[in-house]
């Protein structure tokens, strides 16, 4: 048998999973369901491991000898892949406690796996043809997700969810027909077909464009970057995240924000560094545009985050503003900016997943969406609340936490090699935005811990000692018993009648196992890789020198 | 250098230590949590000294570990570290044994137990760094661990306090980080015993001059520098006390290490810098200190003099650049540092004390709490002495040091700059002057004023045995070191000055005449402005009598504030409104066009393509070939039908009259024919009308074409 079929694996077998579970009258107990649910994801991670660790390549058909559907995973599939699937393991174990008892939870698992199969297809595609194909039926998969509630604002949403990434896609389309008139493959290769002023690196002979057709190509990568920025987050075609992560469900949204955006991102990485080459883009005009559209889409995200009080559409906002972080490592076209920007994919996967996960719990558990509304929510769900705390500081980029490393790669590769004022606009964006994070991310937290108590309440805790109540309902409630024997002792205890009435506070309850193990994991390595980014950075390290020597 | 790994010890241990807390002290366990931590702290204390006491002797250690977050964490124990190694844990030490007294009665012990730990840890991680990136790491850290201690007593004005503190640790360290980024790309290390050869020889000195002030924000936020000081005088007052001290007395110097780096080797260079340290250092000290006299609360009126005091510790940093490490700046701003630590100690605790058994620190109603308390009084005065600069104590040499470093400074730069030096030497000697007065109007109201109500109902033993042992140790030693300052204070110094960037400087020979009439004139002056002010202005002003009571009033207009009238404002309204107003703006006006393009623009121009040629048509048809109206024939028929129709008629006549009587013919030919010609005209109408329509497309197809071949 073709060893080179088992990269059919990772694309088919979720998606056939999917469809059987539409098929199966079987599956109709949830339980069982979720089970299965998250063994496929399980599988399928798995499956995205083997394929992407070997140098398989496979041609699924031609439609003429220039245009071929082909699957050929390199360092940036594997990347990206595991990453996703990660990610939908995760979601999948969580979405087993999150969607318990919600009706239609079957059509949501369907589409669910079928998703994370067509974006393992993206992720292992070898040319931009297979990346389009793949790219287009993610976004149709996904759109269930979106309008999951049926709600009028889902609908709503999934609507424009659907006009931007497909409207974004045929900008894209666009690009893809310059390219292809100019005569460049449509296979990814590393470092791109074009060397600096526009030389056609082929096998043998070196073609150089002409002067039309450079600015045609140059037209074009731009028209590609922006058109599948819309699945970033892009500004200008940024609108459909923040209408459409606050209105999915919770596991969905976390994956709508860490990775689909990252898919947008991917093919952006798939069309400068495979396809059109970084040295041709250097010092163009796209790359100036670029690099300025990024850092006020980082401007942007950051500052309406901040004055968003909806929790999710919050974080939305706060995914725009991160995820052009990357983008901006990326334009800058330089090796350690690319480092970071690899980096930071990784990194705000993780932390933004953790923390839309969080924000889920929240809406599950207390039944709250704003941010405002969650004082005091670290008493009720304290673990909750420490791991969107880490989170938090992750996403703010706190050392030691992952995203400082990823920040610092960006600034530095900034400084050394973004063109004009960007050199150091860039690492200031960064940093001001940065502020912003920790603005519209550390009340949360501060809330939820400190919620602050009337004065005369305290004035009479202090005076008479702990009520028992109040101590159990808290992480450090440890001390009641021991203040309590003191209680009698203290000569100046004036207020006996207050005794109790810090009573009434929400106890302490916990959210399920399934709905606080993948956050906690998440978070785990969000902060982990920041203290051990060693394998991580090698193998992002061998990538960038791929494509930029 | 000897290469020790165990040196990581020193940072494990009180990690670990809070975990220990937080996982073994569960529920219930109070007396176990308060011994546990009181071990721990000894731990530490007792590690610090044995691996301080050799560094002392000469030496030193080193620690660096690879690839730990990325970059490699590396330590260092020198003697400057050592020094503050052995204040730092001591002081925590300190701190945990009172905090046991203190917390008593408080929500939360184990939370504030925890952090008070991490919070160890992360300060002595800054203080051993070895390079810039491991002191951001542990400086990030301890802001965010000891926003625990301000916030802890969850009262609205430990919120705000709590709010403020977080703002200015998250601007001060991302401004921080920015000027890392440009002196990492100018340098290419931030290894620090690199950094000073490295940055000489930078070639941009505005860049690396902008990386260093970038800096200073970061570090001085943290120190308490002005404009950045705003978070000091609030959150000292909330925060429980023995977290005051510390905050006081290690996390500012935690800055004032970050300064002393960019002081005395980053930026050694430029005096630029070295201006700017001493102007915000004076103005620091002033506003403090006025702060301090106005104060109506203990320990705020303590955190303004922190405020204060680490002004005198900036000017003496700015001296130390501008005169390239000069001995008696060095000295005297290390010193000041050590003493300054201790005195805040002492003092905050027994802010604590005071505060533990009146539940008030309003000067109004603490009037009198130290009378009959000898014990209290004597600790007081070592550390008010000590603060205000009186001879015998530490306070004075330091001082002392400073001042002479002013003067000789003076006499190194001519011209403007040495105007503003001898500017800069009174700021310093009023400032003094204040930090007297407002010590001495605390003395006033803990020792002399009638006791109040408050006081007179609390009749408990106020400080345990061990608590008193420990505040006699600080105490004792200002004194000490006062009295002996060549023994200790002196050689201690010595250890310092390398850390200082100050190794060519002259050392021994340079100390002063302690106790010469000139450096007691300095005190003196000082001390007499501090009468001064405390007569006229705290006595008179401050202050009225309220029947049997005294009141102290703060006299301060609302508006002197510069957080709440000035950066809340600004930050909070201001620039948000601002700044949204702007994405927001940015998003709509790209949504509306969006959707102007897509919806009722692009319907309105496809609708036009839509309909495009049959517009054309249409407008075409509507002047060329506008349909004439067809003359009126006889019966509507052309003359040939007519003529032809009327020869049929007359033969049909004839026909009826003869062939066909019976059953003539009922047929109008005339009517017949002029229908059937009416339809043939139309009919060719049409097809001609069409044919010459389709020859004019080919026309403008061949027109255009033609351009096209013309033009391409």
């Amino acid at each position: 048998m073709n060893p080179n079929l088992i990269l059919l694996l990772p694309v088919f077998f979720p998606v056939f999973a999917g469809i059987l579970l539409a098929g199966s009258r079987l599956l109709c107990q949830e339980r069982k369901r979720a089970v299965y649910v998250a063994a496929v994801s399980l599988l399928e991670l798995v499956f995205v491991g083997l394929a992407g660790a070997g140098d398989y390549e496979l041609v699924l058909f031609r439609m003429s000898d220039r245009l071929a559907f082909t699957l050929r995973p390199d360092r940036l599939s594997i990347l990206f892949g595991v990453l996703c699937a990660a990610m939908w393991l995760a979601s999948a174990v969580y979405a087993a406690g999150y969607m318990r008892g919600q009706k239609g939870s079957r059509l949501y698992q369907i589409f669910f796996l079928v998703s994370v199969g067509l974006i393992a297809g993206l992720c292992f595609s070898g040319n931009l043809l297979t990346a389009y194909l793949f790219y287009e039926l993610m976004t149709l998969a996904l759109l269930p997700l979106v309008i999951h509630e049926r709600s009028k604002e889902a609908i709503r949403a999934g609507l424009s969810f659907l006009f931007y990434s497909i409207g974004g896609a045929f900008l894209g389309l666009a690009g893809f027909f310059i390219f292809y008139s100019c005569g460049i493959s449509f296979d990814f290769r590393e470092g791109g077909w074009l060397g600096a002023e526009g030389v056609r690196k082929e096998a043998g002979f070196i073609v150089s464009l002409s002067a039309r057709e450079k600015q045609l190509v140059l037209a074009g990568c731009f028209c590609a970057t922006v058109g599948f920025g819309s699945k970033a987050g892009l500004f200008p075609l940024h609108g459909w995240l923040p209408s459409a992560h606050p209105v999915a469900p919770a596991p969905a949204s976390a994956l709508l924000s860490g990775n689909v955006t990252k898919m947008g991102l991917l093919v952006i990485l798939r069309v400068i560094y495979y396809i059109v080459g970084p040295e041709f883009l250097r010092g163009t005009w796209v790359q100036y545009t670029l690099c300025a559209l990024a850092l006020s889409t980082v401007l942007i995200g950051s500052v309406i985050a901040s004055r968003e009080q909806l929790l999710k559409r919050r974080l939305a906002y706060s995914t725009i503003g991160q995820v052009s972080y990357a983008l901006f490592g990326v334009f800058v076209l330089n090796r350690t900016a690319l480092l970071g920007a690899l980096l930071h994919v990784v990194f705000h996967s993780l932390a933004k997943n953790t923390l839309f996960l969080c924000a889920g719990t929240y809406i599950h558990e207390t039944g709250r969406m704003r941010a405002d509304e969650l004082e005091g929510v670290g008493r009720r769900l304290p673990a909750t609340t420490w791991i969107f705390t880490f989170a938090s500081l992750t996403l703010v980029g706190i050392p030691p936490t992952s995203a400082f490393l990823s920040k610092w790669y960006l600034a530095q590769g900034s400084l050394e090699g973004a063109p004009f004022v960007f050199s150091w606009l860039g690492p200031a964006i960064l940093l001001v935005s940065a502020v912003f994070t920790a603005f519209y991310l550390l009340p949360v937290t501060v809330k939820g811990f400190f919620p602050g108590r009337p004065e005369e309440e305290n004035m009479a805790s202090v005076l008479q000692g702990e009520d028992s109540m109040a101590a159990a309902a808290t992480e450090s409630g440890s001390m009641a018993d021991a203040l309590q024997e003191k209680d009698g002792k203290s000569a100046d205890a004036g207020h006996p009648q207050e005794k109790g009435s810090a009573g009434g506070r929400a106890l302490r309850r916990e959210a399920p196992l399934s709905m606080l193990v993948p956050p906690a994991v998440l978070a785990a390595f969000a902060v982990g890789f920041g203290i051990l980014p060693g394998g991580l950075l090698r193998f992002l390290e061998a990538v960038c020198r791929a494509v930029l020597n | 250098m000897a290469e020790n790994l165990w040196l990581t010890l020193l940072l494990v241990l009180p990690f670990a230590g809070a975990l220990i807390l937080c996982g073994f002290c569960g529920q219930g366990r109070g007396r176990a949590m308060y011994l546990t931590a009181d071990l721990l702290a000894a731990a530490e204390f007792a590690l610090a000294l044995f691996f301080a006491v050799p560094v002392l002797c000469g030496g030193g250690y080193t620690c660096r570990i690879k690839e730990l977050c990325g970059f490699g964490l590396s330590f260092e124990l020198d003697g400057f570290r050592a020094v503050w190694l052995i204040i730092l844990s001591f002081m925590w030490l300190t701190a945990v044994v009172f905090s046991k007294e203190y917390m008593e009665h408080h929500r939360h012990v184990l939370r504030y137990y925890c952090f008070t730990f991490l919070t160890l840890g992360a300060t002595a991680g800054v203080f051993l760094s070895a390079d810039l990136l491991t002191t951001f790491l542990f400086f990030e850290l301890m802001s965010f661990t000891s926003y625990v201690w301000v916030a802890q007593e969850e009262t609205k004005g430990a919120l705000r306090a709590a709010e403020t503190y977080l703002a200015v640790a998250v601007l001060g360290g991302l401004v921080m980080l920015m000027g890392l980024f440009l002196l990492y790309h100018l340098t290419g290390t931030l290894a620090l015993d690199g950094l000073r050869e490295a940055c000489a020889a930078v070639q941009e000195r505005g860049m690396l001059l902008a990386a260093g002030i970038l800096m200073l924000f970061g570090f001085g936020a943290k120190a308490g520098m002005f404009p950045l000081h705003i978070w000091l005088p609030k959150a000292h007052p909330v925060a429980p006390a023995p977290a005051s001290a510390l905050l006081s007395g290690v996390l500012t110097k935690a800055g004032i290490f970050g300064v002393i780096l960019l002081s005395g080797n980053i930026m050694h260079q430029e005096k630029e810098f070295g201006w700017l340290v001493l102007f915000l250092g004076a103005a620091t000290m002033l506003h403090g200190a006025v702060l301090g006299v106005f104060s109506v609360d203990l320990k705020r009126t303590l955190a303004c003099s922190s405020v204060s005091q680490i002004g005198f510790i900036l000017v003496g940093l700015g001296m130390v650049n501008l005169t390239g490490g000069n001995a008696l700046a060095v000295n005297g701003a290390f010193l000041h540092a050590v003493n300054h630590s201790l005195i805040k100690l002492v003092l905050f605790l027994l802010a604590g004390v005071v505060y533990c058994r009146l539940h008030s620190l309003d000067l109004t109603q603490i009037c009198g709490f130290g009378r009959k308390k000898p014990f209290f009084l004597a600790v007081f005065l070592c550390g008010a002495f000590a603060v205000a600069g009186m001879p015998l104590f530490s306070g004075y040499i330091s001082k002392t040091l400073l001042h002479e470093a002013i003067v000789e400074g003076g006499e190194l730069f001519a011209g403007s700059a040495g105007v503003l030096l001898s500017v800069t030497e009174w700021v310093f000697l009023v400032s003094g002057g204040l930090t007297a007065a407002y010590m001495l109007k605390l003395f006033t109201v803990l020792f002399l004023d009638e006791p109040s109500e408050r006081v007179k109902k609390c009749t408990r033993n106020y400080l345990s045995m061990p608590v008193r042992l420990l505040l006699a140790v600080p105490a004792g030693f200002l004194l000490l070191a006062g009295l002996l300052p060549d023994r200790i204070l002196l050689p201690a110094a010595e250890q310092a000055s390398a850390f200082f960037g100050a190794a060519g400087a002259v050392h021994g020979a340079g100390a002063p005449h302690w106790f010469s009439m000139e450096n007691l004139s300095g005190a003196g002056i000082s001390i007499g402005i501090g009468i001064f002010v405390y007569f006229t202005v705290v006595r008179q002003w401050l202050r009225k009598r309220d029947g049997q009571e005294t009141v102290y009033v703060n006299r301060l207009p609302a508006w002197y504030d510069l957080e709440e009238s000035v950066y809340r404002p600004l930050f909070l309204r201001l620039l948000p409104f601002l700044l949204a107003g702007a994405c927001r703006l940015a998003e709509s006006v790209v949504e509306k066009t969006a959707w102007f393009l897509s919806g009722p623009l692009l319907a309105a121009v496809c609708r036009l393509a839509d309909k495009l040629v049959a517009g054309i048509v249409w407008l075409i048809s509507g002047t060329m070939l506008s349909e004439k109206k067809p003359r009126e024939h006889l019966h509507g028929a052309g003359r040939i039908a007519y003529c032809a129709g009327r020869v049929m008629d007359d033969l049909v006549l004839l026909l009826n009259r003869t062939v066909r009587r019976k059953r003539p013919i009922q047929k109008s030919f005339v009517h017949i024919f002029a229908v059937g010609g009416r339809r043939t005209r139309r009919t060719a109408g049409l097809v001609a009308r069409s044919v010459s329509y389709g020859l004019m497309l080919a026309g403008i197809g061949l027109v255009i074409t033609m351009l096209y071949l013309l033009l391409g």
